[in-house]
């Protein structure tokens, strides 16, 4: 978090996190491609040659102005490979909310187990509280045949009180719903934070 | 109505918050680094990548993507070092190519600091004015700015809510 009285900026990082291939690039693609170009930067992509995310994906969105304050949201998403752990670590430095983007596919279940407790430790080594960090869950494609429901999801990360989302992500379905929840919980936390420090 | 934002002196959990004076002396700072060097453009962004202060020609430089890079490379560099025992205080990066050289160095440690100069200006000289410029901005932030403003939206949370996911869906195209 950072924030500029000068300008009255409000700067939020919100990390899209999850196992590979479950759609954390798809997010901000489809925020990219659905939010007025005004009120976004460009998605910069830093990918393989596979087409896979080496470091990260970054994309900004501007909202207007709440009680004089211009809050400005930096989406990033981790690369999900297993070899780039140290990545992940990097990229959740300093982050002030977490969407994980779980993938329904039964056969994923395990990594979306082996992902959560990843981010759970890359949380605790970058200083950042797990009871105090606002975490989003996506269960992204509810599309495929015999997807997991948002609540055996739930199950599965013993995490029955998150604030969950089915979505199918390549469609856009859920991904703004996902998008407003982690926002509003980022922007109250700061709210609550500060005003009864 | 919207009620003001109230002012107190409060220390945020944690992120960087800068007051009015705050941000002044950094663009101070920041304007004798690039008269002194001379640099082509400078950027300052905070540690997750985002924007403090951008001041020289920066032409069609897309600057948002740009402070997640820097901010992106110092936190790789700094991994590098810290995986071959090489970490130390105030890593400073630099990218020399035929006609520019760039510099990305720690400003303390919530701030990175960009700076892009002509081939012509002796790099020793260049190296020495950006770390005593990195020294300088981390003593900005490392005083706590006393009277400063809090966020007290004054807002209830449905209130707030509200705003969010209006504030969303007005720019959002289904």
């Amino acid at each position: 978090m950072y924030i500029n009285w000068q300008l009255r900026e409000l700067n939020l990082k919100i990390v899209y996190y999850g196992p590979a291939s479950s759609g954390k690039t798809t997010n901000l693609e489809q925020i990219h491609r659905r939010v007025d170009a005004s009120h976004r930067s460009d998605l910069v992509s830093l990918k393989t040659y596979e087409d896979r995310t080496l470091f990260f994906d970054f994309l900004q969105l501007e909202l207007g102005k709440i009680s004089g304050l211009t809050p400005k949201i930096h989406l990033y998403t981790v690369p999900g490979q297993v070899r780039y752990e140290e990545i992940r670590k990097l990229v959740l430095r300093g982050a002030d909310g977490v969407v994980f983007v779980a993938d329904s596919t039964p056969l994923r279940a395990n990594d979306n187990i082996i992902a959560w407790h990843d981010m759970k430790s890359h949380l605790r080594s970058n200083n950042l509280s797990l009871d105090h960090t606002p975490i989003v869950l996506q269960c992204n494609k509810q599309d495929t045949l015999g997807a997991m429901a948002l609540v055996e999801i739930k199950y599965l990360l013993h995490g029955q009180d998150l604030l969950g989302f089915p979505a199918i992500a390549v469609n856009g379905e859920g991904v703004l719903d996902t998008l407003k929840a982690i926002t509003r919980s980022v922007i109250t936390k700061v709210q609550h934070e500060t005003a009864y420090a | 109505m919207k009620k003001p934002i109230s002012m107190a002196s409060v220390e945020l959990p944690r992120g960087l918050s800068l007051s009015s004076s705050q941000d002044k002396i950094i663009n101070r700072i920041l304007g004798d680094l690039l008269e002194k060097c001379p640099a082509q453009f400078i950027l300052l962004a905070e540690l997750s990548g985002q924007i403090i202060s951008v001041q020289g020609e920066t032409g069609k430089t897309g600057l948002v993507a740009l402070g997640a890079l820097v901010a992106g490379d110092l936190a790789a560099s700094q991994e590098i070092a810290r995986l071959t025992d090489q970490y130390q205080h105030a890593q400073l990066i630099f990218r020399e190519g035929p006609e520019t050289t760039s510099f990305i160095s720690e400003a303390g440690d919530r701030m990175v600091l960009f700076m892009r100069i002509h081939k012509e200006v002796p790099m020793g000289w260049a190296r020495l004015i950006i770390l005593e410029a990195s020294r300088k901005l981390a003593e900005v932030t490392s005083i706590p700015p006393g009277e400063v403003e809090k966020i007290d939206l004054q807002l209830s949370d449905e209130k707030l809510d509200t705003l969010i996911g209006d504030g969303l869906d007005s720019i959002w195209h289904e």
